[in-house]
């Protein structure tokens, strides 16, 4: 029985990849989970200089999610390359490097600095909700995108995966800008444009304002965007959204995601992999499958006979 | 930023609770057992945990370590039920299992060997003073606390406390248990004793850790202070926990993350709110001018 899929010129040893911004540089966890047991690590949203990132109150709960605005406080790239990198050098896992700018160039050049050894891949951050410039301003524009996505392409020989936002109408036009711009796979989707307002203040409950939904209240949106997006490329698709169970991560592999990353639920419980890993397995065997890619994009639609044939 | 290899990482388990003690109004004692928590725990640190695996609420909460009982594999929480996820901790029966992480965060230093320890605690904020106590009569050293509330009902951790046989002096802001009056007035009214070198420690509301950093300035001492941010994940990664430290040599203040530098800070380091700058600044650019 296997787990293992291929990716973007990527072998994973398993599905299972943990999302940008929620799993810290890895390095958090080195002890309180065996990181090897990971398909691959996202980092923290990495721009050329430290970042200091949004005032507080940054999280908030809201019903089944979490609602933030930390505003991709950070190291830095080149403290990432020069601090972080060796020591994720002994654990077998892929590493990939969750790429932010201020501009096009910032992009670039960013993405041209991570090309360090020890790196398998970069994820381009178009889709941020909580900074003023680039992030889902990029990710908003079809123009943009492409510009952002190219000019990566040409900075890096690394395998080059978009991440794409969900606050847009159509996210199928985005998905297919980036394959046109080069890209080897899509990561779907970033956090959801929300608001929470505290009604005794009547002022909102963030101090940027809004900020970016997560966790299980956006999975049924993350699993319809990923299953949208995947129909709409031929490069692969990696599902994220609300997983915190075997059964989340099926439910974005049946509909067509080569890969999940799982993000919130590392917060609930660090020991979630173990547990998703497991899940997977049971599965396998209770279906009768070799490999968790037989079960990628396997999702059937009723025909009419199995409805009865209803009106809609 | 990054946090740094603790030689002694935390563990994530799922504990069974052992023992459960209501005590007056919304507050209860819980007893887990956890034998990295038991064994490993220096006073101040905490642990994130959860009731059970529901969606709502979502996160683990973040609880100070108020005993730990290395014998039994076991440690105990001092819990006021204040929402949905302290509700939920208050509900567990025995035998249930919670989702817990620990033990996290930077403990509180020792004082100096020639100082009294002062412990200011506010509500819920005895309960790290209950193992710091222990540790302290343990060491040798002198330490009394000084315990406010609003109303008697709200200083239920006045037993665990004085158990440790160290002096403790009641507060209530209604006068209906102890002096009458805030905390901090109690403890200036005892360095008005000229009572030797002291060092403060405080934990409770922002309020009153923001009254005792002031306190702590006016008269000089060295403070340390426990502070109680909303936290996601207790380990530097969500960084939703940030608070803004500013120490002598920064021009300006960074967020820190709570967590993993903290909770427990020097009083100098906070940026108070309302405030442009940390004591330890100031005191910096003055010495300069
Ligand atoms: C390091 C640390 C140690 C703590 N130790 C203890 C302890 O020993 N015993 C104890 O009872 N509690 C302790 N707390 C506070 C405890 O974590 C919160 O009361 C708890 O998270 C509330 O969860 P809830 O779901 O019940 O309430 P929620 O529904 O999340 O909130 C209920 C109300 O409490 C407020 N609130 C929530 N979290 C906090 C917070 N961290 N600080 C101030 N107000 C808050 C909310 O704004 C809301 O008004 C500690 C907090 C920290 C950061
Ligand atoms: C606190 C927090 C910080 C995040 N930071 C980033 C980031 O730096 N870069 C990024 O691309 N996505 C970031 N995300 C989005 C997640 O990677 C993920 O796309 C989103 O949370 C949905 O997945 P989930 O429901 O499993 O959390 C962040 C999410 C959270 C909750
Ligand atoms: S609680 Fe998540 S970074 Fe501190």
């Amino acid at each position: 029985m296997s787990l293992a899929v291929q990716l973007a010129g990527l072998r994973l040893k398993n599905p299972l990849i943990a999302a940008s911004g929620t799993f810290g540089y890895g390095v958090e966890y080195e002890g309180i989970l065996d990181l090897s047991r990971l398909g691959g690590i996202v980092s923290k949203g990495l721009y050329l200089e430290p970042r200091d990132g949004c005032a507080v109150p940054r999280i908030v709960e809201t019903p089944s999610g979490l609602l933030n605005a930390i505003g991709l406080q950070g190291v830095g790239i080149r403290a990432f390359v020069r601090d972080v990198l060796p020591r994720l050098d002994g654990y077998d896992t892929a590493v990939i490097v969750n790429v932010c700018g201020d501009t096009v160039e910032e992009y670039a050049e960013v993405a041209r600095i991570a090309e360090a050894p020890g790196v398998d891949a970069l994820e381009i951050n178009i889709s941020c909700p909580n900074v003023k410039k680039g992030g889902m301003a990029f990710g908003g524009d079809p123009r943009m995108t492409h510009e952002v996505v190219a000019a990566v392409r040409k900075a890096t020989r690394l395998p080059v995966i978009p991440k794409l936002s969900p606050n847009v109408a159509d996210v199928t036009v985005f998905a297919r800008v980036c394959e046109e711009a080069g890209a080897d796979a899509l990561s779907c989707i970033n956090t959801l444009l929300g608001l929470a307002v505290d009604v005794e203040r009547r002022m909102p409950r963030l101090a940027f304002g809004t900020g970016g939904l997560s966790g299980p209240a956006i999975r049924p949106v993350a699993v319809r965007m990923a299953w949208q997006a995947a129909r709409a490329v031929r490069i692969p698709v990696i599902g994220i959204g609300g997983i915190a169970s075997a059964e989340d991560a099926l439910e974005f592999l049946i509909a067509g995601c080569r890969a999940v990353q799982i993000g919130t639920a590392n917060f609930v419980d660090p020991g979630v992999y173990s547990r998703i890993l497991a899940g997977l397995e049971d599965y396998l065997r209770r279906h009768g499958r070799e490999s968790i890619n037989d079960v990628v994009g396997s999702l059937r639609f009723p025909d009419a006979e199995e409805t009865g044939g209803g009106g809609c | 930023m990054v946090a740094t290899t603790s030689p002694r990482p935390p563990a994530s388990r799922d504990v069974p609770l052992v023992a459960r003690r209501p005590l007056q109004g919304p507050y209860l004692l819980l007893t887990f057992r956890h034998p990295e928590v038991a064994g490993r725990t220096r006073a101040g640190q905490f642990v994130m945990i959860k009731a059970n695996t529901a969606a709502d609420p979502l996160l683990r909460r973040p609880f100070s370590i108020m005993s730990v009982h290395p014998a039994e594999d076991t440690f105990t929480l001092f819990l006021k039920v204040v929402g949905s996820g302290t509700r939920a901790l208050a509900d567990l029966r025995s035998g249930e299992t919670a989702g817990c992480l620990g033990p996290l965060g930077r403990p509180f230093p020792m004082p100096p060997e020639d100082h009294e320890a002062l412990l200011v605690a506010g509500g819920y904020g005895i309960a790290p003073f209950v193992l710091f106590g222990d540790e302290l009569r343990r060491a040798g050293r002198r330490a009394r606390a000084f315990y406010g509330g609003r109303t008697s009902g709200d200083l239920q951790g006045h037993d665990p406390f004085t158990a440790l046989g160290l002096p403790l002096a009641c507060c209530t802001d209604d006068g209906s248990f102890g002096h009458h009056g805030r905390v901090t007035d109690a403890v200036e009214a005892y360095l008005d004793t000229r009572p030797g070198a002291v060092t403060l420690y405080a934990c409770g509301p922002d309020a009153m850790l923001h009254a005792a950093a002031r306190l702590a300035e006016r008269r000089n001492v060295p403070a340390q202070v426990s502070l109680d941010p909303w936290m996601g994940c207790g380990v530097g990664t969500c960084l939703g926990c940030v608070v803004r430290i500013q120490r002598a040599d920064e021009p300006r203040g960074k967020y820190r993350c709570a967590c993993t530098e903290g909770p427990v800070f020097d009083a100098r380091d906070v940026v108070w709110a309302g405030e442009g700058s940390s004591r330890a600044r100031r005191e910096a650019a003055a010495v300069l001018r």
